[in-house]
């Protein structure tokens, strides 16, 4: 049976889908990392919080107050992919969050409550609240729950006429769904992994080696259960993605294996690098191995997207388009303003201060 | 609806807009009154060298920051998820036109973070001037979002026939009411950063005349230029629209009783310009809740504006071109001639999941035409609406909302047509009729 698939807005788009998907794909990787630093740092610095040692306490009072900010520009630079994602692919988007309502709707409520929390957590002074820590730290998390939630769901068009007949009302939660939770793990030991290398590239560049340490060690144990959620969500994947990503001749296989290759190559990196003695330069090639191999998962998840779209006839290059010079200009004009912006807001936010310490 | 409705029992699923946005707009116009207030605040303070109150600035923008991107940018994420739950065909539609305007906007929501960010948290490391200069670009940015945004919501109301035929953005952006809108907005958002500043007012009475008297001018001042740009705004609607809010006032609707209270709000948005005299001239007796009243009051008056804003859109989400439940005025005659079980995959699905009977056909046209605007039992129920009808009622009077000519069907300035075939009609009729004995 074909699946209910909603007709297509008849509004051409201001540029050619290629142009939007990278667009799409850039602001993304930017919002990405902005989650790692700020949900992945917050579980982080949560679990510090409750081990207590003076150490982790130092942590806690150094890096605390990055956390805030980070969510914000987590939120703000989440917009732009958003968008473009409901530009190109809105009738998938739109039909999975309108199945999932309720989950999906509660994002607003997580997310505000783990703001409000992780202010209370970072704001605590000398004595860290270590609950409101935990507790923003899960809810945040359940934000990332609920985004997967719906970007499953949206893949699954053959699941959509049943998921609605299941729960007219929009309660039901995509978990039937068998790439459901390894992706969730998959995502959530990213970010872990991710913010572990912040922590460990801020430890090498202040020279505090328990940062550089720990840091790795988040890192190391995040990618090691990646060999847990990784096949587990590769093998279920439905055939229409699994095929050309096993043929080992696709470009989405090549993704695959070269990130599989580089994160390898990363973990293995890490190891000495965490231990005592090691110099902080031996940070920067895993670091630098892991941005490769996270840059190549963040292409091959838009590769598996148009895969498992495809097999239900969707091929977001066919989508007709006029481009928009002058609007698309005044864009281009605008973020060139805000880079511009950003470069002297840093300067004068870099400016020394007299008996100041840096975070 | 093209896409599947989200289906919510006796609230209906235009609440959850409703009340999202009652918190957001208040919040997003607040911010940029707030941005602005702070930007001269910080420059006098500066000026005078007045340290004290330089450090309570510091503590407002810290606030500022607070409310701005916990509540303002939560809230704002949570508008974007509520109307493409509710009407996601018409927000799909929106963002096709309007694409280059919302990423445009977003660059000036990050600027507007960025600069926030950096005047709260590198508040030492900035010189005077620079943090001056970086006030100001906070209030620019959060302004320039506001002219931004200000075009996607007049273009709902009047996108006008130059946009109808081109399709062209530019066409929409300067739309009917755009500048009206413009003005009221940006006068209300004077009034509530005025409002805001005086609700954080500190109990010091050498710092609260500092403070009031100022603010006094920013609510005073907005309140006036609001009352005057909201009846210019009102004017500049399109006819039918200011028809449809002229003559609801009149009568028992619920309808009417809601343009009423949206009436009150507007003469409660009045009440914080009186305050701000009370404030300018008597700021030793000016007290924290009284500015925590009036900026209620506004918020009130001010949702009251935009609830009028919305309604008298009806019967349409995209004045001329979008119906409010989601099929476009084009695709009518279509829906008429050939079928609207035929056009649409999701009403299909949803019939044959009860068993594709004559009740299940008429209730998945019913979800996907009714429901935007009714519930079954609750907010504008049909159950009651339809309650001494008999099943012939019903039926003929969903054939005679198949009418396209006012003349022939009354309900045409606030109701969409019926979009179906005479035997889908009846489909419809029958299912209206089964309510009762649900």
């Amino acid at each position: 049976m074909q699946p209910p698939i909603p007709v297509p807005d008849p509004l051409l788009l201001p540029l050619p889908p290629g142009v939007l998907k990278a667009l799409l794909t850039a602001t993304f990787t930017l919002h990405l990392m902005a989650v790692n630093l700020a949900v992945g740092g917050t579980i982080l610095l949560a679990c510090h919080a409750m081990l207590g040692r003076s150490q982790d306490r130092e942590l806690l009072r150094r890096l605390g107050p990055i956390l805030p900010p980070a969510l914000t520009f987590t939120i703000t630079l989440g917009v732009a992919p958003l968008l473009f994602l409901q530009l190109l692919y809105g009738q998938f988007f739109y039909t999975a969050s309108v199945l999932s309502a309720f989950p999906w709707l509660s994002v607003i409520f997580l997310l505000i409550g783990g703001y409000v929390l992780l202010y209370r957590f970072v704001g605590g002074g000398e004595k860290p609240r270590t609950f409101s820590g935990l507790l923003s730290a899960l809810l945040l998390a359940g934000v990332g729950l609920m985004l997967v939630n719906v970007s499953t769901l949206s893949l699954r068009l053959d699941a959509w006429a049943a998921h609605a007949a299941a729960s007219v009302h929009g309660l039901r939660m995509n978990h039937t769904d068998p790439t459901f939770w390894p992706r969730y793990l998959h995502m959530v030991a990213s970010m872990v992994a991710v913010a572990g290398l912040f922590l460990a590239a801020w430890g090498a560049w202040r020279k505090v080696f328990f940062a550089q340490s720990a840091g790795l060690r988040w890192f190391i144990g995040a990618t090691l259960s990646q060999l847990a959620w990784g096949p587990w969500l590769l093998l279920k994947q439905p055939a229409a993605v699994l095929e050309p990503l096993l043929a080992g001749t696709s470009g989405a296989s090549l993704l695959l294996w070269g990130s599989l290759a580089c994160g390898f190559l990363a973990l293995f990196m890490a190891i000495p690098a965490s231990q005592e003695g090691a110099q902080p330069r031996a940070v920067w090639p895993p670091l630098g191995l892991a941005g490769i191999s996270v840059l190549g998962m963040i292409l091959l998840r838009d590769q598996i997207r148009d895969l498992a779209l495809g097999a239900f006839g969707f091929q977001v290059q066919t989508l007709p388009h006029r481009t928009d010079w002058f609007s698309t200009g005044l864009f281009a004009l605008s973020l060139a303003g805000l880079v511009a912006l950003l470069v002297l807001l840093l300067r004068w936010a870099n400016q020394s201060v007299q008996g100041e310490e840096r975070p | 609806m093209n896409h599947p409705v989200w289906d919510i029992p006796f609230l209906g699923s235009g609440w959850i807009i409703g009340l999202i946005s009652i918190i957001h707009v208040s919040i997003a116009h607040l911010v940029v009154g707030a941005g602005i207030w702070l930007a001269v605040m910080e420059r006098r303070a500066q000026a005078a060298a007045d340290s004290e109150l330089l450090a309570w600035l510091r503590r407002r923008a810290k606030a500022l920051l607070w409310l701005s991107s916990i509540f303002g940018a939560g809230t704002g994420v949570g508008i974007w998820v509520a109307i493409g739950l509710v009407n996601p065909t018409a927000t799909q539609h929106l963002i096709r036109a309007f694409v280059m305007g919302w990423a445009i906007e977003w660059v000036l929501f990050a600027g507007e973070m960025a600069t926030l960010v950096v005047f709260v948290l590198a508040y030492h490391r900035l010189r005077p001037n620079q943090r001056v200069i970086v006030a100001w670009l906070y209030a620019l940015c959060a302004w320039l979002s506001l002219v931004v945004i200000n075009c996607i919501i007049t273009f709902m109301l009047s996108p006008g026939q130059g946009w109808t035929t081109s399709h062209a953005m530019w066409d929409g952006f300067f739309n009917a009411t755009y500048l009206p809108s413009l003005l009221l907005r940006s006068s209300v958002a004077l009034a509530l950063g005025g409002l805001w500043a005086q609700a954080g007012c500190p109990l010091e009475p050498s710092l609260r005349s500092r403070i009031l008297r100022p603010s006094a001018l920013f609510v005073g001042g907005g309140v006036l230029a609001a009352a005057l740009s909201g009846w210019y705004y009102f004017q500049s609607f399109p006819v039918p629209a200011r028809a449809l809010v002229l003559g609801n006032l009149q009568g028992s609707t619920g309808l009417a009783q809601g343009f009423r209270w949206a009436l009150f709000g507007l003469g409660a948005f009045l009440v914080p310009g009186l305050l701000a005299l009370w404030a300018r001239l008597s700021p030793a007796t000016f007290r924290r809740p009284v500015a925590l009243l009036g900026l209620l009051l506004a918020c009130w008056g001010f949702g009251g504006f935009e609830w009028i804003r919305e309604v008298a859109r009806k019967p349409f989400v995209i004045r001329e071109v979008m119906y409010s439940n989601g099929i476009r005025v084009d695709q009518v005659a279509g829906f008429q001639k050939e079928g609207f079980l035929a056009g649409n995959a999701w009403a299909r699905a949803f019939a044959a999941s009860k068993g594709d009977t004559d009740l299940a056909r008429g209730e998945a046209i019913f979800r996907a035409q009714c429901l935007a605007c009714h519930t079954r039992e609750g907010y504008r129920s049909l159950r009651a609406l339809t309650a001494s009808n008999s099943p012939e009622d019903n039926m003929f009077i969903v054939q005679g909302l198949r009418e396209l000519d006012p003349a022939l069907n009354p309900y045409l300035d606030r109701m969409p047509p019926f979009a179906g075939t005479e035997q889908e009609a009846e489909l419809v009729g029958k299912y209206l009729a089964s309510l009762k004995t649900q």
